[in-house]
């Protein structure tokens, strides 16, 4: 497990914080937890979250790229892409 | 994992739903049609109250005669797309007619409207440099379009021109075209957009917009030409996209357009190309529902008459509805189990409307979609408030004894 950086990550910490109300098995988060698989959380409210996210850094982030992000892990990695990107 | 692995999770909470109230709200079959709003089911008489018929116009004459002559002169299908031998005068007229009832100069007519908004968003959009930008709340057709031209597709919130506005400034410098895409009323909780700032929004901006009144058609706006008409921007719209399945009451369905490279479609979009067209009967019944739509009002007063009195009777019942009155009245539930079980107790009580439930529902709401048309009779509307009232009367004792 990637603790250092989760804490240090303020990203990973914002994700957390939009996911835990969405987390109905009080799922352990980390850069590993499957959106889908392990969190049961329905490709729509992915892209719900991803608005959020979206607005709180004044990003966009294409479909195209969360249909390919499982983990939040590569949810955390395509925002700081994109937010080098896009800044 | 194996292949079907994939199904398992789905499958399972499936099942745990239907199993749940007995029935299964995804596989009613009509036995018997009685007309547009009534159907034998299992033995016993519905009233039909989710079927998207606003207008009612299924069973009508002109419709009934006009396919079956239809029928006898031309066959039974085309066996071929619009691109190859599946065009027939009919096809070629109903283009014609339709354009010239929205105002627009040109109008391709595809198999489905699924297919027209698939057709028209992959043809139109290409990667690497278009975007597209589409409303949280589209229909599925919009997303699989989107998915279809590969394109990069943005979201922005749903009836939001402040939150398209943001999206499109944050565009960069490299992209070419941009498609935005709304629809007049959204099919699930019946709201309609602010179609005017959003296009206002994409035009300053430089963006082309896509509307889809599929829902919308025939029920808004002085002459029925949809929440554009409604909101005095018809001419503005850049693709008008819409279907037969609905007001028009056939299956089938369209983009129309005042830019002349709408007919690029006929050769660059391939859900144009390659499925064959829609039978003659199908054409020849949307024709004559689109003649009574243009020449009678009245089916769409009786419509917002009986929409009018229906939402009426629900908000005095204390159900939460999730949009103003209109001929989509969709009532909120808890979650998905309390949406079955009240969707099975309406049936219980001879009223057949929709279950929808999240993932197919905006912001993971579980609601009953009922949908009026102005065939219901009064006897019809007295069927389904009795329905909703027995049923709050039900959600009040369970709430008080919880
Ligand atoms: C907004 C919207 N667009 C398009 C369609 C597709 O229409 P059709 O039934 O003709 O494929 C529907 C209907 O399901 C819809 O709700």
């Amino acid at each position: 497990m990637s603790g250092i950086q989760e804490d240090d990550d303020l990203v990973f910490h914002k994700i957390c914080s939009l996911i835990e109300p969405l987390n109905e098995k009080s799922v352990k988060l980390s850069r590993e937890t499957d959106l889908i698989a392990d969190l049961e959380i329905d490709s729509v409210s992915v892209l719900d979250i991803v608005m959020d996210i979206e607005d709180n850094y004044d990003i966009s982030i294409p479909v195209n790229t969360i249909s390919e992000i499982k983990t939040i892990g590569e949810l955390v990695d395509a925002i700081h892409a994109i937010k080098k990107e896009q800044s | 994992m194996s292949l079907f692995d994939k199904f398992q999770s789905t499958a399972v909470q499936y099942k745990a739903l239907v199993e749940g109230v007995g029935r299964d709200p995804f596989a009613v079959s009509m036995d018997e049609m009685k007309g547009p709003t009534r159907a034998m089911v299992k033995g016993k008489e519905i009233v039909l109250a989710g079927t998207n018929n606003y207008l009612g116009l299924t069973f009508h004459d002109d419709a009934v005669a006009a396919a079956r002559k239809a029928l006898e002169q031309s066959g039974t299908g085309t066996t071929g797309s619009r691109f190859a031998n599946g065009t027939y005068a009919a096809h070629r007229q109903l283009e014609i007619d339709l354009a010239k009832f929205l105002g627009y100069a040109y109008c391709v007519v595809f198999s489905t409207g699924y297919q027209a908004n698939l057709g028209a968003i992959s043809a139109l959009v290409a990667p690497p440099h278009d975007v597209i930008l589409i409303d949280a709340d589209c229909h599925a057709c919009i997303y699989d379009g989107c998915q279809l031209s590969g394109a990069e597709t943005i979201r922005f919130r749903h009836n939001d021109p402040e939150s398209l506005e943001k999206r499109l400034s944050r565009l960069s410098d490299d992209v070419n075209g941009k498609l935005v895409c709304i629809e007049g009323m959204y099919s699930m909780f019946g709201d309609t957009a602010p179609v005017k700032e959003c296009i206002e929004v994409a035009h300053k901006h430089g963006a082309h917009v896509l509307l889809d009144e599929a829902h919308s058609f025939g029920v808004f706006g002085e002459n029925g030409r949809g929440v554009c008409e409604a909101d005095g921007v018809r001419d503005q719209v850049d693709f008008y996209t819409g279907t037969f399945s609905k007001s028009l009451a056939s299956i089938g369905g369209f983009v129309a357009s005042n830019h002349p490279e709408l007919e690029y479609l006929r050769f660059s979009s391939r859900p144009y190309m390659f499925t064959a067209s829609p039978s003659p009967a199908n054409i020849a019944a949307a024709s004559a529902a689109l003649a009574r739509i243009s020449t009678d009002n009245t089916m769409r007063e009786r419509l917002w008459e009986n929409a009018k009195r229906v939402h009426a009777a629900f908000t005095q019942l204390g159900f939460e509805i999730c949009a103003p009155a209109g001929p989509v009245i969709a009532v909120k539930l808890a979650d998905r189990q309390a949406a079955c079980k009240a969707w099975d107790f309406l049936m219980e009580k001879g009223v057949y409307v929709n279950l929808a439930i999240p993932p197919g529902t905006p912001n993971a709401t579980s609601i009953l979609r009922l949908s009026v048309s102005a065939a219901h009779t009064n006897d019809d509307l007295d069927a389904i408030i009795g329905a909703y009232t027995s049923l709050s009367e039900v959600l009040t004792k369970e709430a008080a004894q919880a």
